[in-house]
């Protein structure tokens, strides 16, 4: 059964890149900011189009791709990331009129590759669903052509992107020849012929580098601060959020579901990868004076906690990440939203622009400490609760204690660094005491995640019970 | 011909590669390297479909699309390289330190 149909969403929203690309091509320069506002009523009604159909189940072409209530959810959050993106990008200055239509339709590609990828079952569907993420993320990165330090993260994340793509490649062939297939749906009775086959092994171990490299897990992150920090603002946002929680999507699929973990001991390795990544993440962040460079060291801290729950697996420990996921969306969006908003007005990304903000923009500076405190894990935001949910999922398997400890732990040494920055805003002070206007495009966009990250604080059981619901895989 | 001698020069492709990747300071040079990477992994597919399962066409299917992918891919490579040059007017990497810390 082909199916087709269940792609809808994908389509569309491939579609509407289509158009918005055409008609950025005719469209006089005064008015190019329409395309955004293009692209953003296209995601939201594709958006729309995913929580209706939230609870279906099914294949398609063969088992080429599934839609189940986890993919769906994944979907869900990559567009509400692109929505967000598109309206920071509104007023975002570094984007020259004529590109518009461009850097939207790559955007919308980018989403659609994100889909997809949340719903692969099969290497080869996955393969293609990745590229498309990597091809419109590097472009996306690269946007400001006359920026050096855009091409310069651009061209990292290019060559780092594309040796992973070239490992993870060699690795699916490796997979191909010890299984006979590309396949994953029947894969649990063709495992069994070939445990310990080190075709097998190795083709495992080199897909997990493609998976590594998205998330930006230790030993692969060397491109994420540097590709951040190039990047346009608004696509740091999008790279940071959805690129990586799409992939931690996938990757769960993959390698806590699909593959079972008793069979190949690879769940001590990601254990080992994911403490490394929060460590490292950490530790490196503490130094960072820059304040995007910080929030991509943060980032990959961010996502040594949310492996913790990749890593316990079973029902616990996905509906965890998914949590986690929603929290990191809303308060890391937030947070680059108000970098974004200060940059725009000193013109500058070092942590010194943030000297005295609570006189320049007390909203502002209040709204950051949220999203800071959130960050670090400290109740009652967003991220308090996620965290909690990742070490409790920990916790209760014994195995992974110590992880659950270490998190801890390194969640007690982010709160230096995120605390400098709130300390810097409200009892340093400074020459300039313009006060910060932000537009309304990025103030909506503050708005709401703040809203949300406050909310998911205090409410967490409402929502909780909505991730419950999408736990489940179709398999 | 065996599967292995198929096997062997795939993966020394795959090493010369990932040497050229890790070694080389010319950017159209670790590209080059790339693209070798990218054909282990194609001879490996066909070599399999071939000697492992003939009777299915999965294998060549495969290398197909990557092929497809490869172009996609040196295609915005190309294209970030003249962007970055044009910057910086340099095409060794270890020229590229604006960014760092």
């Amino acid at each position: 059964m082909t199916n087709i149909l269940l792609l809808n969403p994908e389509i569309i929203l491939a579609c509407a890149g289509l158009l918005i690309l055409l008609s950025g091509a005719f469209i006089c320069e005064s008015r190019a900011k329409l395309l955004y506002h293009l692209g953003i009523i296209s995601t939201i009604a594709v958006l729309g189009m995913i929580i209706t159909q939230a609870l279906m189940a099914g294949y398609g072409t063969g088992t080429m791709w599934v839609i189940d209530p986890a993919a769906q959810f994944f979907k869900f959050i990559v567009l509400v990331a692109t929505v967000f993106t598109l309206m920071l990008s509104v007023n975002y200055t570094g984007i020259r009129a004529r590109h518009i239509g461009t850097y939207t339709a790559l955007l919308l590609w980018a989403s659609c590759g994100m889909m997809l990828l949340s719903g692969a079952m099969d290497f080869i569907y996955l393969l293609i669903s990745l590229e498309l993420i990597s091809i419109s993320c590097f472009i996306l990165t690269g946007f400001e052509q006359k920026n050096p330090r855009s091409a310069e993260g651009a061209i990292k994340y290019f060559l780092m992107g594309g040796l992973s793509t070239a490992v993870t490649i060699y690795g699916i062939s490796l997979f191909y020849g010890a299984t006979g297939t590309t396949n994953l749906f029947n894969y649990a009775t063709a495992v069994e012929l070939h445990i310990g086959d080190p075709a097998y092994i190795m083709g495992m171990l080199f897909i997990l580098v493609g998976f590594g490299f998205k998330v930006s897990m230790v030993p692969f992150h060397f491109w994420a601060p540097d590709a951040y920090e190039g990047a346009p603002t608004p696509v740091t946002a999008y790279l940071s959020v959805a690129s990586k929680l799409a992939a931690l999507g996938a990757m769960m699929r993959i390698f806590a579901s699909v593959i079972p973990h008793q069979e190949i001991n690879i769940t001590m390795l990601i254990a080992i990868l994911a403490a490394l990544t929060m460590t490292l993440g950490n530790l490196t962040a503490l130094f960072q004076t820059n304040v995007k460079r910080l929030l991509a060291y943060s980032s990959i801290a961010q996502a040594g906690y949310i492996l913790i729950g990749l890593v316990v697996a079973g029902p616990i420990g996905r509906e965890s990440v998914m949590f986690y996921s929603l929290a990191y969306l809303v308060t890391n969006i937030g947070a680059f939203a108000v970098a974004m908003v200060v940059a725009g007005k000193t013109g500058s990304y070092e942590i010194d622009a943030y000297n005295g903000l609570s006189k320049r923009s007390l909203g502002l500076s209040i709204v950051m400490v949220m999203f800071l405190l959130s960050l670090a894990g400290i109740p009652p935001m967003a991220g308090f609760v996620g965290k909690f949910y990742v070490f409790a999922s920990a916790v209760n398997t014994q195995q992974f204690l110590w992880l659950a400890i270490l998190g801890v732990l390194n969640s007690v040494i982010s709160v230096y660094y995120y605390m400098g920055i709130a300390r810097r805003m409200f009892f340093v002070g400074s020459e300039d005491e313009s006060p910060v206007e932000t537009d309304i495009y990025a103030a909506s966009v503050i708005a709401v995640t703040a809203a949300a990250t406050l909310l998911l604080g205090i409410l967490p059981e409402t929502v909780m019970r909505i991730v419950k619901s999408c736990v489940a895989f179709h398999l | 011909m065996m599967l292995s001698h198929y096997l062997a020069v795939s993966g020394i492709l795959f090493t010369i590669g990932l040497f050229g990747v890790l070694t080389r300071r010319n950017i159209i040079g670790i590209l080059m390297s790339i693209e070798l990477m990218l054909n282990a992994a194609n001879i490996n597919f066909a070599a399999f479909n071939r000697f492992l399962y003939p009777g299915q066409h999965l294998g060549q299917v495969t290398v197909i699309f990557i092929i497809t992918l490869a172009a996609a891919e040196v295609v915005v490579g190309l294209a970030l390289v003249m962007a970055i040059y044009k910057n910086l007017k340099t095409v060794y990497v270890e020229k590229y330190n604006i960014l760092k810390g």
